[in-house]
């Protein structure tokens, strides 16, 4: 009896063994599945879907169940042609968007799409531990500032604990040498104070002292007028030049496309700021709520991301805060710097080659998460650059133009002011 | 005596920590990075003329930069005759041609606007594999070669210029218009290094 009940054990096990290692391989597969189909499905599908959302197509996980499988093969394979084909079920879903037409995808395998359905099936992997760590470095700052806080305070009673126990202690001192303690008399502060400006010698250092003081603030108040150095103000979107100039590594001239054209580098419209953000949404760190701060260019247009439409009605323009500011009596021209001059500007300032030309005036910018105003902008800060950059005439139409001029009155040709730019609008007006 | 010199050191404190306080507080107050500090004569920083950016209240909606009136076109300005349709991009795809004549300089410059305006998500060989993509910022970008498909039916390597150009103009599924920000001469270099790349094998 008691093999028998043994061997059923053993077969138990085994049983159990080997239920459990499927049970683990497949789980595992599916696994890969969904990460094969997450790797196809930011490649070909995420132009026009999104798991969640409707974009251009249908949000998928709304969609997909609804549907066969062999239904979604074919429809994934060659949409246009199973359209065609008068299938009542394709015709019915290609009215999703009258304006739009799903891609015919023939070169995935039916392993391929399957694989995908797997991934729209068990959505994005969760990442583990992130927002754990996010929350303990939140506390870490947070206690911190209140330990340093509490340093400060028990420091303060430390010390006066101190004092008074060396007072006792030097009380004790001198009665067991037998001395008779006279209590101090408490001489009035006022009258402590008025007793020392009497002395000649200590008002001629007060004064002096406070001579030295006020002089080196008016001083330093003087230089420092109306230089904005440091000037970071705050604006009413927390745009961060470090995400989109850093980390994304967008090029200055994507949103300041007018820095290289025209005398102003133009503050981006909104439009280019869509250009990402309608599809951009930063919904992973917002617990799948669109972040604030691309909810208020959303607010500005008038833009609803649900029905991804405009009301023009609800526009309002975002009112930045001007960081670089010029008196209106100085003339600036961004093109003629960085197109013109940027040879020669980056050889002045020691730029690396990686490094847009517009580092030069305006610091690391794809390290500023606020921007702030990093040269001094003043007239000295100008004259001393025009005195010290070496120009760089050769391949540079600028020069030619002047060089060809130059040529011309030495031969004694005639010459008009419109051949030197005299026509252009700016020379007179700006 | 030593009394007195205890107490004349208390007060001491007092006084040296008031002064500290003092000092600390006038210091950080010049350096307030959210204020531009003293300024002598504000009115000379101030424009007598407006600012495209400034705000306006001599216009209903409050701004200085206005759209231009209805029928009507700012100088040197290039009409798109082309609707964003299904009909418009045909036609554009059939009509129009890069008027540009195949130079390296343009090629160039196209590769420039390229770099800068395109490449965060196409990828400087076009491959689809940008900056952007590649962190999984943006996704879902399609090659201009190999066997890449285009929404809007054929292949992505045999697009003509007229329907690359449309594409800039008005942006396609979650591509927005780049037509603000390239002009047209600009956008028709940037098919120009387009085209190159579509020839990649």
């Amino acid at each position: 009896m008691r093999n028998i009940s043994l061997i059923i054990r053993r077969v138990w096990k085994s049983a159990f063994m080997f239920t459990a290692l499927s049970v683990l391989i497949v789980s595992g597969t599916q696994a890969q599945d969904a990460a094969e189909g997450r790797k196809i499905f930011k490649e070909k599908c995420t132009s026009c879907h999104s798991l969640d959302r409707d974009m251009t197509g249908p949000a998928l996980q709304k969609i997909v169940p609804t549907k066969s499988e062999a239904f979604l093969l074919k429809w994934i394979n060659n949409a246009p042609a199973f359209i065609a084909s008068g299938d009542k079920e394709a015709v019915e879903a290609s009215k999703f968007n009258p304006n739009a037409e799903m891609t015919a995808f023939p070169s995935l395998t039916p392993e391929q799409i399957k694989s995908i359905l797997a991934y729209v099936k068990v959505g994005e992997p969760k990442k583990e531990g992130e927002k754990a760590g996010a929350a303990v470095q939140e506390e870490v700052s947070g206690f911190s500032l209140a330990g340093v806080v509490a340093v400060i305070l028990i420091s303060i009673v430390v010390l006066v604990v101190l004092g008074r126990a060396i007072k006792m202690l030097e009380r004790l001192i001198l009665q067991k040498q037998g001395v008779e303690i006279v209590e101090e008399e408490k001489v009035s502060l006022v009258a402590g104070i008025g007793g020392l400006f009497k002395n000649k010698k200590f008002v001629f250092f007060f004064i002096l002292c406070l001579v030295i003081t006020l002089g080196s603030f008016g001083w330093m108040g003087m230089w420092e007028t109306g230089v904005h150095t440091g000037y970071q103000p705050v604006q009413p979107i927390k745009f961060s030049h470090e995400l989109h100039a850093g980390t994304n590594q967008i090029d200055c001239q994507y949103c300041h496309s007018g820095a290289f054209k025209s005398k102003n580098a133009s503050i981006p419209s909104l439009n280019v700021c869509m250009n990402c953000h309608k599809q951009v949404q930063a919904r992973d760190s917002h617990d799948g709520n669109i972040s604030p701060e691309i909810q208020k260019i959303y607010n500005a247009l008038g833009y609803d991301a649900d029905k991804m439409t405009y009301d023009k009605s609800k526009e309002k323009p975002v009112e930045w805060v001007r960081v670089h500011n010029l008196p209106d009596f100085a003339y600036f021209n961004h093109s003629q710097h960085v197109v013109v001059a940027e040879k020669a500007i980056r050889k002045e300032k020691g730029l690396k080659p990686n490094e847009p030309v517009c580092f030069a005036c305006h610091g690391p910018v794809n390290t500023m998460e606020e921007i702030y105003q990093y040269s001094p902008l003043t007239m000295k800060w100008c004259i001393n650059c025009h005195k010290a950059a070496e120009i760089n005439g050769k391949d540079n139409a600028f020069y030619t133009k002047i060089i060809e001029a130059h040529e011309k009155i030495k031969k004694g040709e005639k010459i008009t002011p419109a051949a030197l730019g005299g026509l252009e609008c700016g020379k007179c007006h700006y | 005596m030593k009394g007195s010199i205890l107490a004349m050191n208390k007060t001491g404190i007092v006084y040296v920590a008031f002064f500290a306080l003092t000092v600390a507080v006038s210091l950080s107050s010049c350096r307030d990075k959210r204020s531009t500090g003293l300024e002598y004569a504000r009115n000379m920083y101030d424009p007598i003329a407006y600012n495209p950016d400034q705000p306006n209240k001599n216009f209903a909606n409050g701004q200085t930069a206005q759209t231009p009136p209805p029928n009507t076109d700012p100088v040197g300005f290039v009409k798109y005759e082309y609707a964003n349709t299904k009909e418009g991009y045909e036609a554009a795809g059939k009509n129009l041609v890069n008027p540009l004549p195949l130079t390296e300089q343009n090629l160039l410059q196209g590769k420039h606007y390229f770099t800068v305006f395109c490449a965060p998500c196409h990828g400087d060989k076009g491959d689809g594999k940008g900056h952007l993509v590649q962190i999984e910022k943006f996704t879902g970008v399609p090659a201009y070669h190999g066997d890449a498909a285009s929404s809007r039916g054929g292949m992505m390597k045999d697009l003509t210029a007229g329907k690359i150009y449309h594409t800039i103009m008005y942006g396609l599924n979650n591509m927005g218009s780049h037509a603000s920000q390239l002009s047209p001469k600009e956008r028709w270099e940037v098919v120009m290094y387009v085209q190159k790349l579509q020839k990649i094998q």
